[in-house]
């Protein structure tokens, strides 16, 4: 530190970044938490008031089965998809590197693609393509077979099936990728003088393939976990979209929170909600910190 | 004897490879069929025949549809959107994420892992959730309908993703490379200018091509935000057509929709090979 000047370089450096990042990021965040404190809605549009904690009250009171439903909906949304992501994703990409498996790269690009697909494009095709009662290719594969025409979104149990199965196809793409790269950063050396050492299968797995991954996947996997968990786009255009409800029920918390800013008009109350869930993610979050650091 | 059992080796070995050979290429047409699907319905003709009936295949081949999307609807006016409200969120995101992720990895200063933390959090922040703040903030300060202000709240929501995939990158960089710059006399514009951005390119190059993806694809706030149809972007304006007009017309929504994807397929095969090692912050080298 001799020279007085390198103490401020770094925060030379961030300060356009953290500037953007408070004004339209922090910023809404801390203004959604002073709404939450107001009577703001349709009506109180400009001459709202402030009415302490009753908003949070209200939130906390309609909590008990609307908001539970949805919230352990999102958990084992998150647990199920992520377990089947890594799982599946681990299982095609160690095919990919088997030995002797010449057209590999045709594979990989053909794989990638619904990862390169818009999402809201993946979704709606999705939702007309394959679930459709009249048009849907899911349901002219059962009638052809000679089964009954099945409504997929229409109750909660098939709902949570079938945005599962979208959202699996959506993300396995990036996660095999990331899988791929991953199992070929390891130093084959490794694997040779394991052999000679005379480690079987699966001790190379346990003891070379496991950790070496690890450290390349740890941050992709918390990452996707997150995305999984606040997953907004694939509930809400399946089943709950305007002009288009299909019946189910079904409810995350960032949908639940989305329908009762929006459909609600009631802003206090539903800024109360969304402060709530921020928190849910706060701890939800160091929980996964503390989980990744243990690994 | 040794000669036999080579043999019934490879021929075990061969039966396993075309297993698995089969075994992919049933992944990979499983995987396409919905894509396949959507191209098949935008080149069918409008009618009710194949949507009834049994068959997969269009009766009748057509261009129509694409042709209806782009003379009958505003489709270039949402593409010149799309392409301005990216490129001006890649550009704002980028250069405020480059400088902050440089810092983050190559200085030492007070708090820098609590600002990380704090940075990861608000990630997980998921902005629906702020829409309606920032939606009021921006009518009080006349932001609606303006391609600069929707420019601004994506850009600062994708700095965030920028700067923490970026610094693991610039972690992997050896820092003697840089010292030996700045013995030969390079000032710290010089530095990040030839030797920095050039190294970083896998990470930069895949970051930037992330933004891009993200703003071309977002639609939410895209119809949100902007009132008048003619500013809408290709998402945003495919997302409304859906849900009004073309409600009963899915050829020719799933025409705009291989339309809207043709870019972004382009691009994203175009960098492909930099994926993974821009991804994985420098932990895999491509």
């Amino acid at each position: 530190m001799k020279n007085p000047r390198k103490k401020f370089t770094p925060w030379l450096y961030n300060l356009p970044a953290f500037l953007l990042i408070g004004v339209v990021v922090l910023f809404p965040i801390l203004y959604t938490g002073y709404i939450s404190f107001t009577n703001m809605n349709l009506y109180h549009w400009q001459d709202y008031t402030f009415i302490g904690a009753d908003n949070y009250v209200r939130a906390l009171g309609k909590m008990n089965s609307d908001f539970f439903a949805a919230f352990w909906t999102t958990v084992g949304w998150t647990i199920a998809n992520m377990t089947l992501d890594v799982g599946i994703a681990y299982i095609l990409a160690a095919g990919l590197n088997a030995e002797g498996l010449r057209a590999r790269r045709i594979y990989k690009t053909l794989i990638i693609f619904p990862w390169a697909m818009p999402a809201y494009v993946s979704i709606l095709a999705w939702r007309v393509g394959m679930y459709n009662t009249e048009f849907g290719l899911l349901n002219k594969i059962l009638v052809a077979a000679g089964f009954e025409k099945m409504n997929f979104l229409s109750k909660n149990g098939p709902a949570f099936l079938s945005c599962m199965v979208l959202n699996l196809w959506m993300s396995l793409p990036y996660m095999i990728v990331m899988f791929d790269g991953a199992l070929q950063s390891i130093d084959r050396s490794m694997y040779e003088s394991a052999v000679l050492d005379g480690a079987g299968t699966w001790q190379k797995n346990l003891y070379i393939t496991l950790p070496s991954l690890r450290k390349v996947m740890a941050p992709v996997v918390i990452m996707t976990t997150f995305t999984t968990f606040k997953q907004f786009d694939i509930v809400y255009l399946l089943t709950m979209q305007k002009g288009s409800v299909s019946g189910s029920t079904m409810q995350t918390i960032i949908t639940y929170a989305h329908q009762n800013a929006f459909v609600s008009n009631n802003y206090g109350l539903s800024s109360a909600v969304s402060i709530v869930i921020f928190v849910i993610i706060i701890v939800f979050s160091a929980w996964t910190n503390r989980a990744a650091k243990e690994t | 004897m040794t000669q036999n059992n080579g043999i019934s080796w490879s021929v075990k070995k061969r039966i396993q490879i075309t297993g698995l050979n089969l075994f992919y290429i049933c992944i990979c047409f499983l995987g396409l069929v919905p894509i396949l699907y959507v191209l098949l319905l935008s080149v069918s003709g409008g009618g009710g025949a194949l949507m009834t009936g049994l068959s997969i295949f269009p009766e009748k081949f057509t261009l129509d549809n694409y042709r209806r999307i782009i003379v009958e609807e505003p489709f270039l006016r949402w593409l010149a959107n799309s392409i301005v409200l990216s490129v001006g969120t890649m550009i704002i995101a980028m250069g405020t994420s480059v400088l902050s992720s440089y810092a983050f990895s190559r200085f030492r200063f007070t708090g820098k892992t609590a600002f990380m933390q704090i940075l990861l959090l608000l990630n997980a922040f998921p902005q629906i959730l702020s829409m309606f703040a920032i939606f009021r903030l921006f009518r009080l300060m006349n932001l609606l309908d303006s391609h600069g202000g929707l420019i601004f709240v994506y850009a600062g929501s994708m700095c965030i993703f920028s700067i923490w995939n970026m610094k693991g990158y610039f972690d992997s960089i050896p820092i003697e490379i840089e010292e030996a710059a700045r013995i030969d006399g390079a000032g710290n514009v010089q530095l990040i200018a030839k030797i920095v951005l050039p190294l970083a390119r896998p990470a930069i190059i895949v970051t930037a091509v992330m933004v891009l993806i993200f703003v071309w694809n977002e639609y939410l706030f895209a119809t949100t935000f902007m009132l008048k149809e003619e500013s809408y972007t290709l998402a945003g304006g495919l997302y409304q057509l859906q849900a009004n007009d073309y409600s009963r017309s899915w050829p020719l929504f799933s025409a705009a929709a291989i339309l809207v994807s043709v870019p972004i397929l382009v691009i994203f095969f175009c960098f492909q090979k930099y994926m993974v090692s821009g991804l994985t912050a420098g932990g895999v080298k491509g």
